[in-house]
């Protein structure tokens, strides 16, 4: 924990400390002698925190004026679970149900709707992942950093509840995950869940830029796949495989060749859905260490509490002042 | 006016002038010395009959008679700050009274009368050699009430003695006492071939009408030391007790010496000093 100060010259001022430490506020009144006075040790007491109330008061206040402020820190925390970013396909085919009928955008069974739904039970779930969000069409769109706050996160899965627009166009949306990672220190498991239903060709130089970036994260990828009945399985080599009409089964293979831990779920019914998150959220339950950063605090409130404290004595001292002699 | 007060000493003078007091010297007066041959003290208008005839030689024998004498009489002020304490009336004002007092009543009765007065060393400013003074009394009056006193301590009293001359007198040394009472001692040793009558000038405001409550910022202008007092009752019954001790201790310490001492507090009344004086 260290103190810094905003305005250190203010210090400077503390030096009037020395003020009251080398003579008193109060008009002195001329007695005749006062080595023939008694002496009373209460009075001798009172007349010493006088002084030093009036010196710390002083000093306090300095410190006050100076600023002082607690700098930033990094906590230490854990989470028992992972850095997890949701990558939530919206293009027009998730407004289709699993059967590949078109129901609309705010139908209730559509695969996005399913999707957020169990997403959201998911996420409600997790108690200690740190969630990150973004939604991807022909455009990733930057929803949510990483963050601890379950709210924001079941907030940003219902607001893509709206209609889904535009092709599929995984790749600039992978990158953007894997830009969440870099330069966030290594402290556990990293997770990107693309939920998506179907796949587009990438391009030989982002596979390969893709391919470096996921092993400088190690981010671990999971792809829950909602395939419709016309797609094919990922687990059977199509006859033909085409770049245009296979490329679920490319990007698998593409995924597969990343050197990263891969899994692919396919769910062509919510219940397999289900099975997939519930694998998933089985797979990934080690605890978490990350660093949280505590932004600096102001203490000066406590200085100018202290000085307070301090002229209040003072102003009561004030007040018991004889001011005329003899009385 | 200046107001006079009477005084009376229980020694003879030695002195020749003819005074008030009772003179160790023979001359015309009422009281009786002894007898001496007319031979010796040719002065027929004091002849014995009576003990002429009982004189078996046929002498002729006069009475003799010892003169009345005029004795010197000093104030001695002790004018070091410390005097300089405004309380109930200033300390200064009171030691003008008291002295212009002296002075005239040393002019009535026929003393000579002389003023020293000392801080850290003995003032020349404000000496007045012993003489009979006819205006000294207004002229010190005027001085005194208007002097600040700044000296630093008062040890100018302890050479106070070498300026008083041989003969016996009468001092009235003036002072608020507030040094030691080895100073005390001292002083008095020194003025131990005169009359020393000890007034201890006091302010009631000084210990006795202290503030119940309160913080006091006290300053010595003597010594420069400064305390700060908080009153409370206690503290003021403490004080007050202080004062009464040292006055108990003023009084043993003075008579001793010679003379109790006589308390001039806040206000002079020459009456209460004539009662010190024809006290039974």
């Amino acid at each position: 924990m260290n103190i810094g100060f905003s305005a250190p010259w203010a210090l400077l001022l503390g030096f009037a400390a020395l003020i009251p430490l080398l003579g008193r506020g109060q008009p002195a009144i001329l007695y005749s002698s006062i080595s023939i006075l008694p002496s009373d040790p209460l009075s001798t007491l009172l007349d010493r925190v006088l002084r030093f109330g009036a010196a710390a008061a002083a000093l306090c206040l300095s410190l006050g004026i100076a600023g002082p402020y607690l700098s930033e820190r990094w906590v230490e925390r854990i989470g028992t679970g992972a850095h997890i970013v949701l990558l939530l396909d919206r293009s027009s085919s998730m407004n289709e149900d699993f059967s590949g009928q078109y129901l609309g955008g705010r139908a209730q069974e559509t695969k996005g709707a399913v999707a957020r739904k169990l997403l959201a039970e998911f996420v409600t779930r997790r108690e200690h992942d740190l969630f990150a969000m973004i939604d991807f069409s022909a455009a990733p769109i930057y929803v949510m950093p990483f963050t601890q706050d379950k709210q924001a996160v079941l907030a940003a899965i219902e607001a893509t509840s709206g209609r889904g627009h535009g092709a599929t166009n995984i790749a600039p949306a992978l990158a953007m995950a894997l830009d969440f990672y870099s330069g966030k220190p290594f402290s556990g498991s990293r997770i990107i869940l693309l939920v998506s239903d179907g796949a587009a060709q990438i391009e030989e130089e982002t596979r390969d830029q893709l391919r470096q970036w996921f092993q400088e994260t190690q981010a671990t990828l999971y792809w829950i796949y909602l395939r419709n009945p016309r797609s094919g399985r990922l687990s059977e080599k199509p006859a033909n495989p085409n770049e245009s009409t296979t490329p679920e089964y490319l990007l698998h293979e593409y995924f597969q060749s990343l050197g990263v831990p891969y899994r692919a779920f396919e769910a062509d019914n919510p219940d397999a859905l289900q099975h997939a998150i519930a694998e998933v959220e089985r797979l990934e339950n080690l605890p978490l260490h990350y660093l949280e950063k505590l932004p600096r605090q102001d203490v000066s409130n406590y200085c100018y509490g202290a000085a307070l404290a301090f002229l209040a004595l003072l102003l009561g001292a004030k007040f018991l002042e004889v001011k005329s002699w003899p009385a | 006016m200046i107001p006079e007060f009477h005084y009376q000493v229980s020694w003879r003078s030695p002195g020749l002038h003819p005074g008030h007091h009772r003179g160790a010297q023979h001359g015309a007066s009422h009281e009786f010395a002894g007898y001496a041959f007319l031979t010796a003290n040719p002065d027929p208008r004091n002849l014995d009959i009576r003990a002429t005839l009982h004189d078996p030689f046929g002498q002729l024998i006069v009475r003799t008679f010892r003169q009345r004498s005029a004795i010197p009489v000093y104030v001695i002020a002790d004018l070091s700050a410390s005097m300089g304490f405004r309380g109930t009336t200033s300390k200064t004002r009171l030691l003008a009274e008291l002295t212009a007092s002296v002075a005239y009543s040393a002019y009535r009765t026929g003393d000579l009368f002389g003023f020293i007065a000392c801080d850290s060393a003995i003032r020349r400013d404000l000496f007045l050699p012993l003489r009979w003074h006819k205006g000294a009394a207004a002229e010190l009056l005027k001085n005194l009430e208007n002097f600040r006193p700044r000296g630093r301590s008062s040890d100018g009293l302890s050479e106070v003695a070498s300026h008083l001359g041989k003969q016996k007198a009468l001092v009235f040394l003036v002072s608020d006492f507030h040094f030691s009472f080895d100073r005390l001692d001292t002083v008095l040793k020194t003025l131990v071939r005169h009359d020393v009558v000890p007034v201890v000038l006091w302010d009631s405001a000084e210990f006795d009408r202290l503030p119940l409550w309160g913080l006091i910022h006290l300053k010595d202008p003597e010594t420069g030391i400064r305390r700060r007092l908080f009153m409370r009752p206690a503290l003021r019954e403490k004080i007050r007790a202080s004062f009464a001790q040292r006055r108990e201790d003023l009084e043993r310490m003075c008579t001793l010496h010679g003379r109790e001492p006589f308390f001039l507090k806040d206000r002079f009344d020459p009456d209460d000093l004539t009662r010190y004086f024809y006290r039974a």
